[in-house]
């Protein structure tokens, strides 16, 4: 009871425990905060990496396999896959406008059922927006402006379709779709979007031409492939120019720095991994013993005769969606049943299912490097915190070792007037706990307004004091995430009361354990 | 104290024990500051009947505050080979007490005053008095009779002239009515036995005068058994009993006197 009486006392009274509060409020905040951010980023970032990949993906590099159309058909028939989508990845070299050439990774896709697996639609950077982006405070987004509409319309129809209006014979062409960071000359502005190029190019001749540059207008690629024959074995490269249909963001920077997306015939010839006709030398076996000159070296060999089959056309990969309702894992194991019945009916012709255990993977299996990353990362903050938590352990220790010395003589008298260790123990942890509660309570509330206007006051700060932390052109996530997870928060509150009731301990043994007689005459 | 205890030692104890609430025998105490020791008291034996108001003189420094400490189970006799100190309240051995036992002793059955008032400053007056009853009765105990603790305490102040005080803060009280305040609270328990050291030392003679006055008359009362330790021989005079601590020892009564007198309490 006296307990009770002297913690609000005690906490009302005096200047040290309003510290303790704020030492505490302050780091719970503190913690909350980074905690929230940290935890938004890493999972936009992870959302952000599924973006383009679907549920569950067969992949078989290079050579891929046939027969793709049919082991889709099975796939979208069953009821726990909503669509599938084939595709092809691969490297190649591309010529940029200005002429500069990188290595790239190359997706053929077709659009419509890609759009269906994946959120290609949405990673399309260009395209009518109905309004501003949240740091846009000035409608500057070209997007918005009413004379670009019918261009954004346009070429948003065309990202969707892979296709690019030829101005010269006024035909469709099959065209690409460029991550918004590949070609480097659009403009990251300060709120985070993005401007096409306007600029001076030097002439051999020493003249300055002014290009404007918006390549889903007048954008053009030069694209390299090393194509590889049925064997796997490189061919010849190929090359060819692709014009620009729009650029997408997916909004992992490797990827959109790095990828192009073209459509999936136009990839496959490059590839030749379009259907062919195949042409077999086989012995003849109406007559084994004729022989024949062998045209090109000229020497004998038994007679042979052509035999002329079909090449079925050959992806990489397919992208699995899977139904609403379905978890991860059995959407995959589902997709490798199907697979395995797809693999015996064309044994010898398409990878067995034994083969292709390892290869289907989930969107997951596929981000595991990242994923792994960003829990890395986690564990690296969880690390900081434990830090951050032990030092307030402390604070909140030498703080109250401090305000039970003060009170020593308080503790002489009551151990005097009856009362037992236990109960100063008591009164000492209470006292850690109220302020631990307290503290915890008002960090808690602090951290969640901050992390909930986080970019309001972040705009705030930088337009009274010029500072700019997060900075849209820099970083590539425009906003700061402002979600609290409850859950967090409730860890938060706790772990700040069992810190401070834990800073207390020591002294609340302290002080329980000392000589009332030399308590009271301690001056 | 439980009855039983009594009962038992009643029959089984001292014979002289029975007839004083409170015995003090061969009791020592020596302070060790670090290596050197700093003995105070050498073999000090005292006893109290029920009711009596006895007062200890001394020198300074001669162990008057390390007594009462003692008497009121704050502090523990040396344990010293072939001495056997022993402090009997109502035939309980304290020196054989758990430490629980003797913060209920002092809870219960001792009512404490200080040399130096020892309030708790962040606490009202009216509260400074409580606190002893809620240490006492704890938490549920002390929700249940509290309107009746607040409504004693309150009369106990007024009785003392602080009926005005009453949500007033130690430190905006004189030293005298802190004292007072320190007395009402000493007596919120109805205790059987009242330590007092030197209540009235840091008052002028007429406050400290009335202050006795009132002690008195709740003392009259209440049959309350008194301890009370000054440097003041108009004071002493006034006792039922007056005891000289010299040198560590009762001074000029020899042991089997002061077991065998019989002091009529006043
Ligand atoms: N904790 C301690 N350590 C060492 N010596 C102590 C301690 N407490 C008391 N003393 C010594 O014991 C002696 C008796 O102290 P005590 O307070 O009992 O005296 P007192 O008779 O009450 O004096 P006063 O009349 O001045 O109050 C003093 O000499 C003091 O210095
Ligand atoms: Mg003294």
């Amino acid at each position: 009871m006296y307990q009770a009486l002297l913690t609000r006392k005690y906490l009302t009274r005096k200047i040290m425990p309003m510290l303790a509060m704020v030492a505490v409020m302050l780091s719970v905040a503190t913690i909350l905060v980074t905690w929230s951010v940290m935890g938004g980023f890493l999972k936009t970032l992870i959302e952000s990496g599924r973006t383009l990949v679907g549920d569950v993906a067969i992949v078989w590099p290079n050579v891929g396999f046939g027969y793709y159309d049919e082991l889709m058909e099975d796939l979208e028939a069953d009821p726990m896959i909503a669509a599938a989508t084939p595709s092809i990845e691969t490297f190649g070299l591309i010529q940029l406008p200005d002429d500069r050439i990188e290595l790239v990774s190359i997706k053929g896709v077709d659009p419509s059922s890609y759009s269906a697996v994946t959120g290609f639609g949405d990673t399309l950077w260009w395209k009518p927006i109905d309004g501003p982006t949240p740091k846009d405070h000035d409608g500057e987004d070209l997007r918005l402006q009413d004379e670009n509409q019918d261009l954004m319309e346009r070429v948003y129809n065309n990202g969707l379709r892979m296709m690019r209006e030829n101005p010269a014979t006024g035909i469709d062409e099959p065209a690409g779709v460029l991550g918004v960071e590949v070609t480097g000359l659009n403009y990251r502005t300060p709120w985070g979007g993005y401007e096409p190029w306007i600029g001076n190019r030097a002439r051999p001749d020493g003249g300055i031409d002014r290009v404007e540059l918006f390549m889903p207008n007048n954008g053009t690629v030069g694209l390299t492939v090393l194509s590889l024959d049925s064997n796997g074995r490189p061919v010849d490269p190929k090359t060819i120019t692709m014009p620009i249909a729009n650029e997408f963001q997916s909004g992992i920077y490797e990827v959109d720095q790095q990828t192009i997306m073209v459509p999936l015939d136009v990839l496959q010839r490059m590839l030749r991994l379009d259907a062919a006709q195949r042409v077999e030398l086989v012995r003849d076996d109406e007559n084994p013993f004729a022989v024949e000159e062998d045209p090109v070296t000229g020497e004998i060999r038994p007679k042979m005769r052509e035999e002329i089959g079909l090449d079925p056309a050959r992806v990489t990969t397919v992208l699995v969606n899977g139904a609403e309702g379905y978890e991860l894992e059995a959407v995959r194991t589902r997709v490798q049943e199907i697979y395995t019945e797809f693999a015996s009916r064309h044994k010898g012709e398409v990878p067995s299912a034994f083969d292709m255990k390892r290869q289907v993977k989930t969107w997951e299996d596929l981000n595991r490097t990242m994923i792994s990353a960003v829990k890395k990362e986690t564990g690296l903050v969880l690390f900081i915190f434990g830090i951050v938590s032990f030092t307030t352990v402390f604070l909140v220790l030498a703080i109250f070792w401090s305000m039970a010395s003060e009170k020593t003589k308080d503790i002489g008298i009551l151990r005097a007037l009856g009362a037992s260790t236990p109960g100063i123990a008591w009164l000492w942890i209470r006292y850690g706990a109220a302020i631990g509660i307290v503290g915890s309570v008002l960090g808690t509330a602090m951290g969640y307004w901050i992390v909930s206007d986080i970019n309001a006051i972040h705009d705030w700060i930088g337009r009274t004091t010029g500072l700019v932390i997060w900075d849209p052109q820099q970083y590539y996530f425009i906003e700061i995430p402002s979600d609290v997870d409850p859950q967090k928060a409730l860890i938060v509150f706790v772990v700040g009361v069992l810190t401070c009731v834990l800073g207390a301990l020591l002294p609340a043994w302290h002080s329980a354990r000392m000589d009332p007689v030399k308590a009271l005459r301690f001056e | 104290m439980g009855t039983e205890d009594r009962a038992q030692t009643e029959t089984g104890g001292v014979a002289t024990a029975a007839a004083s609430i409170l015995s003090v025998r061969d009791v020592h105490k020596t302070y060790k500051l670090g290596r050197v020791k700093v003995p105070v008291l050498h073999g000090v034996d005292i006893d109290v009947r029920p009711g009596e108001w006895v007062t200890i003189l001394g020198a300074s420094g001669s162990g008057k505050s390390t007594l009462l400490h003692l008497m009121g189970g704050l502090d523990r006799p040396d344990k010293n080979e072939g001495q056997r100190a022993s402090i009997k309240f109502e035939g309980t051995e304290l020196t054989k007490q758990s430490k629980r036992a003797l913060d209920r002793y002092r809870a219960d059955d001792v009512g404490f005053v200080f040399q130096f008032y020892h309030l708790l400053p962040e606490l009202s007056v009216v509260q400074n008095v409580c606190i002893g009853a809620m240490i006492l009765h704890g938490r549920i105990g002390y929700m249940r009779q509290r309107q009746g603790t607040i409504e004693r305490a309150t009369k106990l102040l007024e009785r003392f002239g602080l009926g005005h005080r009453l949500k007033h803060r130690p430190m905006e009280l004189s030293g005298g009515e802190r004292q007072r305040v320190a007395i009402a609270r000493a007596l919120i328990n109805d205790p059987k036995l009242l330590l007092a050291d030197e209540p009235t030392g840091n008052l002028d003679l007429k406050t400290g005068q009335s202050i006795l006055d009132t002690m008195i008359e709740y003392r009259e009362r209440a049959g309350l058994t008194m301890v009370m330790v000054t440097h003041d021989e108009r004071i002493a005079e006034r006792a039922d009993r007056v005891i000289r601590l010299v040198d560590g020892r009762v001074e000029g009564v020899p042991d089997s006197s002061i077991m065998g007198s019989e002091h009529p309490p006043a």
